[in-house]
């Protein structure tokens, strides 16, 4: 009972500085250009290239550091999103991908051909690609 | 004068669509895939493919090979021709490498407007009529009669890599067991060699895939996933309907 009560002191002690462990706060600036430029930044390039604009959003803050993303619209859609400012670690890391997420669609618009995995005779007599070339034929 | 041919080979049916080529063109193509068919399957006991490593491989052979060995690398082993206790299966990149050379030869004939479709994966060149790309539509996981979203696309290919037409087909290299995470993953690039290859290691790859993908050189990627979540490229030519 006596060796009882240093243990469990230990462990206290050791939960508490496991629970106090920060793993890496500080942030990496992902480009060399725009360090801490007063968001949102509004650029539009070159008038050749259409309705693309540049938007640059506000340093947002974590417990894993600081954040910031540059996104483009080519007319309304948006066509790149890169990341300024990104925590070295952490969980705003795993969520931070290159693509981006959108819901899953089912439309029957007008196509040539359609991409899908490598089908077997029958499944392709029921499908799109065969009313395509019985079409075209 | 326009050509659309239809044949059965590998195991799936071929269209050949030519704006501007005739019908010699179209059958140089199939020629060249009965050919692969016969030297590449592993289907076949007296094919390259199931004579080798015992007998030396031909240029062809190795050039697959080393499109093996690459993309096994590339993927950390998830893509892999070999699996313990089953036989030597280049199948993957065989076909996406064949039909781009199929391609080639389209090209060398002049031939500048054309579809390709091999079970699924297509190679393009110029547009289907002036000013319009070719409209390739991407397949519902779930419904062979809807797609999901439509690529516009001119000179370039597009891979999809699934499971749910042939069931759990596509092993990870890495655990031996069916890959899982996702539904189905496409990839455009302007070659089919590189677009079907990348499609097959990121299905392989399950959850990680559809980023490792993205950061292969030239490459932009629609991925569904198991949860039905859409991840692709920002900057992928979709075009609405």
């Amino acid at each position: 009972m006596r060796r009882a009560i240093p243990a469990i002191l230990l462990t206290a002690v050791g939960y508490y500085l496991v629970w106090q462990y920060d793993p890496s706060p500080d942030t990496v600036t992902a480009t060399d250009e725009t360090t801490a430029s007063p968001p949102p930044a509004v650029s539009t390039p070159s008038p050749s290239s259409g309705s693309t604009k540049t938007v640059q959003g506000s340093v947002e803050s974590n417990e894993f550091g600081d954040l910031q993303v540059r996104v483009t619209f080519t007319d309304d859609r948006i066509t790149a999103v890169q990341f300024v400012k990104l925590p070295r670690s952490g969980p705003s890391r795993q969520a931070a991908p290159t693509l981006v997420e959108e819901t899953l669609q089912a439309q029957s618009a007008r196509i040539d051909t359609v991409s899908g995995a490598t089908q077997t005779s029958d499944s392709y007599v029921r499908s799109l690609q065969a009313a395509i070339d019985a079409k075209g034929a | 004068m326009p050509v659309n041919v239809v044949q059965q080979l590998m195991g799936f049916p071929i269209s050949v669509d030519l704006r501007d080529g005739d019908r010699p063109d179209a059958d140089r193509v199939f020629a060249w895939l009965r050919e692969v068919d016969l030297r590449f399957s592993p289907f076949r006991i007296d094919s390259e493919v199931s004579r080798y490593p015992s007998v030396e491989p031909s240029d062809d052979l190795r050039e697959v090979l080393a499109l093996c060995d690459e993309y096994e690398r590339r993927s950390g082993g998830a893509f892999r021709a070999s699996l313990p206790g089953r036989s030597f299966d280049p199948s993957a990149i065989v076909k996406g490498w064949a039909v781009q050379r199929g391609a080639l030869m389209l090209r060398e004939a002049d031939v500048t407007r054309f579809c390709v479709n091999a079970g699924g994966d297509v190679v393009t060149a110029g547009e289907p009529s002036p000013g319009q790309p070719w409209r390739v539509g991407i397949r519902h996981p779930d419904n062979a009669q809807q797609i999901t979203a439509v690529l516009g696309i001119r000179d370039g290919a597009v891979a999809t890599s699934a499971a749910y037409e042939r069931g759990q087909h596509i092993y990870d290299g890495r655990t031996g067991l069916p890959a899982f995470g996702l539904l189905s993953v496409t990839v455009h690039a302007s070659d089919l060699t590189t677009a079907d290859a990348t499609a097959t290691a990121a299905f392989a790859l399950g959850v990680d895939g559809p980023e490792w993908a993205a950061a292969q050189e030239g490459c932009l990627v629609y991925a569904v996933d198991t949860n039905y979540r859409v991840f692709r490229s920002p900057e992928l030519p979709v075009v609405s309907g």
